[in-house]
């Protein structure tokens, strides 16, 4: 994956998006023209209130879905063309989901769950070993290795879904209510982790309706009935490109 | 993505899937069990049928042939044979001069009687009236004493050769030679027991339980009145290689013989163990082939249960196959990992059931008749069982592949 972009450094670039579905035989126009920019190494908090939009929006950028009309350019890659198959390739390589519910494989270990995408990647057994040592380490779970999913708490559920979100090392960490089941410490805990994460030069999308978590973010967008109704940034950023204090 | 990874990946997910839910895996399993248990049983036992056939008709000789008035083999009513002139002795007579000694012709005559030694009775065996050739036409050897000897036919001697099973019956260990048994109110001295013949066919003659006597004996003692006395003509060819031939020359000869014009039809049977065996293939196919249809619907019912148990399995993994997709996983790899579930439950009982079917096989063995399971049913049937398994599997497994990963993901 090269990091180097010809153009700039604009990680994605979604113009005139609409996502249009039907309910029974309703129809639903989820987004009505959205034009949204973001770069490398920015914070980005997506808000609005339920209906906005704004999880479909979370789906377009996570390539879960699909757009209507518009186009959806991740890494300069024309997003909307692409078979379900190419979708899930990217998303096993550029995008890093973290859901509000955890979202891990019961039943299986959390060496196991941080290991699936990489063997969804065809990534070797040894390398795979590897990796997934490294960021469980990286979050602090090395004693939870060989515990199932079921056995831990919340925070540690949580950590394991970042854990295996970082594994494939993906160009935007996507991150849906990130912090909506846990207590604020914990919460808290878990925006620690992001905030580090960022400033190692991730990119990183946090859905939220809360304007506490959006706070941690550099750059809040609010939506509003499928439309951008705001795009404010709120701190100064330091973008990944021009920081070189990345270890 | 590799596959051989994904192939062996995939085998591990669906293994620890099936192992987090052993109870339903063992319980679906058990449908597949019972099927193939069902289907190798039939196998093995229409095998075992078949070499009971085998061994039974091994005495009869491949360049053999039988001139009768009946077929061996026969479908519908016999009226057309039962009409038929009697064959006779003159008339195996005559053949023997007319092939100038090609070949070994041999007459016997057959009748069921009761066999007395003192007070010791067997019901219905198999007295042969037949000559010193019949161990030339088929395979059989006394084990003690002698066979049946030129003067013995000559001058209807009142000697017997019995069937192994006979001498057992009647005098256990102790020597047969010499014993004098009864037959209706004749008496027999007997002179040779023949070597054990082995297994027989169901319905099928035993020939360890019957009688050889002089033919010419037969019918002076024994034959119905009035001197009907209706021969069974044994030929065998000079060599295998000239039995075509030679059956052609019979044919031709017999029908000199019993003075038939050109035109008219035989009025007497060939019989060869050609003819038995194939009759019986022909009877055995059928049997088998029904056999296996219906062992088959069980096989079917377990591949249904397995189809039933993967959709319950689809839907109860919605969530986990969301997750799967949203962080990689293709439709083939989804689609694997179920095939692989449904194919090692098949597999599973596949196994299960041959060892199970390797027990009965035992049984019967033992009891009923020699059957084995060779190496290609054990083939076959894990083969069936991974079939099985892809079948019912690929339905389910199909609807999990293409399942929407945001719909996917939402459901609880």
């Amino acid at each position: 994956m090269s990091n180097a972009m010809n153009t700039s450094d604009t990680i994605l670039d979604i113009r005139d998006v609409t996502r249009t579905y039907f309910m029974g035989d309703q129809e639903v126009n989820a987004l009505r023209g959205i034009s949204l920019s973001i770069k490398r190494g920015e914070y980005v908090a997506i808000m609005g209130p339920s209906g906005s939009g704004k999880s479909t929006l979370m789906n377009t950028i996570g390539c879960l879905d699909v757009p209507t009309s518009g186009t959806y350019r991740l890494e300069n890659d024309l997003v909307n063309e692409k078979s379900e198959d190419e979708l899930a390739d990217i998303r096993n390589k550029k995008i890093g989901f973290v859901f509000q519910t955890f979202n891990l494989v019961p039943r299986i270990s959390v060496f196991q769950n941080i290991e699936l995408p990489l063997i969804y990647k065809g990534v070797s057994k040894r390398e795979r070993r590897k990796i997934v040592n490294q960021v469980i380490d990286d979050v602090g779970l090395s004693d939870r290795a060989q515990h199932k999913s079921n056995e831990l708490s919340g925070g540690q559920r949580q950590r394991v879904a970042i854990a295996r979100a970082l594994v494939c090392n993906p160009s935007i960490i996507l991150a849906d209510e990130p912090t909506g089941n846990l207590d604020s410490s914990t919460g808290r805990e878990i925006m620690e982790i992001l905030n580090a994460l960022h400033k190692q030069g991730n990119t990183i999308i946090l859905v939220t309706h809360e304007d506490e978590i959006a706070a941690h973010a550099h750059r809040v967008v609010r939506l509003r009935d499928g439309l951008i109704e705001s795009d404010t940034v709120t701190k100064s950023v330091h973008l990944a490109t021009t920081d070189s204090a990345v270890s | 993505m590799n596959l051989a990874l994904d192939i062996s990946e995939s085998f591990k997910l669906s293994l620890s899937a099936l192992v987090a839910n052993k109870s339903r895996g063992a319980l679906t399993a058990l449908g597949i069990i019972i099927g193939i248990v069902a289907v190798i049983t039939t196998m093995t036992a229409a095998n075992g049928l078949k070499n009971t056939f085998r061994e039974t008709f091994a005495s009869i000789g491949s360049d053999v042939i039988y001139v009768s008035k009946r077929p061996w083999i026969s479908m519908g009513p016999g009226f057309e044979f039962r009409n038929r002139k009697d064959i006779t002795l003159a008339q195996s007579k005559k053949l023997q001069q007319r092939l100038q000694g090609r070949g070994v012709v041999n007459p016997s005559i057959g009748g069921m009687r009761n066999l007395k030694y003192r007070s010791k009775v067997l019901e219905d065996i198999r007295i042969m009236g037949t000559t010193e050739k019949q161990i030339i036409v088929s395979d059989m050897v006394p084990s003690t004493g002698r066979f049946l000897m030129p003067f013995d036919v000559e001058y209807k001697k009142n000697v017997a050769v019995i069937g192994s099973e006979i001498a057992k019956d009647l005098f256990g260990q102790s020597g047969a030679v010499g014993k004098i048994i009864k037959v209706g109110r004749h008496k027999f001295s007997i002179i040779g027991v023949m070597e054990e013949q082995g297994s027989s066919f169901f319905g099928g003659p035993n020939f360890d339980r019957q009688v050889f006597i002089p033919i010419s004996t037969f019918s002076k003692t024994l034959g119905t009145r009035g001197g009907r006395a209706n021969v069974s003509i044994a030929i065998k060819a000079p060599s295998p290689e000239e039995m075509a031939d030679f059956e052609y020359e019979v044919i031709g000869e017999i029908r000199k013989i019993r003075g038939l014009k050109p035109a008219e039809k035989d009025d007497f049977s060939l019989n060869k163990l050609d003819t038995i065996l194939s009759a019986y293939n022909n009877m055995m196919g059928v049997v088998v082939a029904v056999g296996l249809m219906i062992t088959g619907i069980s096989l079917f019912v377990g591949g249904v249960g397995v189809m039933n148990i993967m959709f319950v399995s689809v839907t109860e993994r919605t969530k986990e196959i969301g997750i799967r997709k949203a962080i990689g996983a293709k439709r083939r790899s989804i689609l694997m990992q179920f095939l692989f579930e449904s194919s090692i439950i098949c597999l599973f009982g596949g196994i299960i059931g041959l060892l199970i079917s390797a027990a009965i096989t035992q049984i019967i063995n033992q009891t009923l008749m020699p059957a084995s399971i060779s190496p290609s049913i054990i083939v076959t049937a894990l083969i069936i069982s991974v079939v099985v398994g892809v079948i019912s599997g690929i339905v389910p497994a199909y609807r999990a592949a293409k399942l929407d990963p945001i719909e996917a993901l939402r459901y609880e």
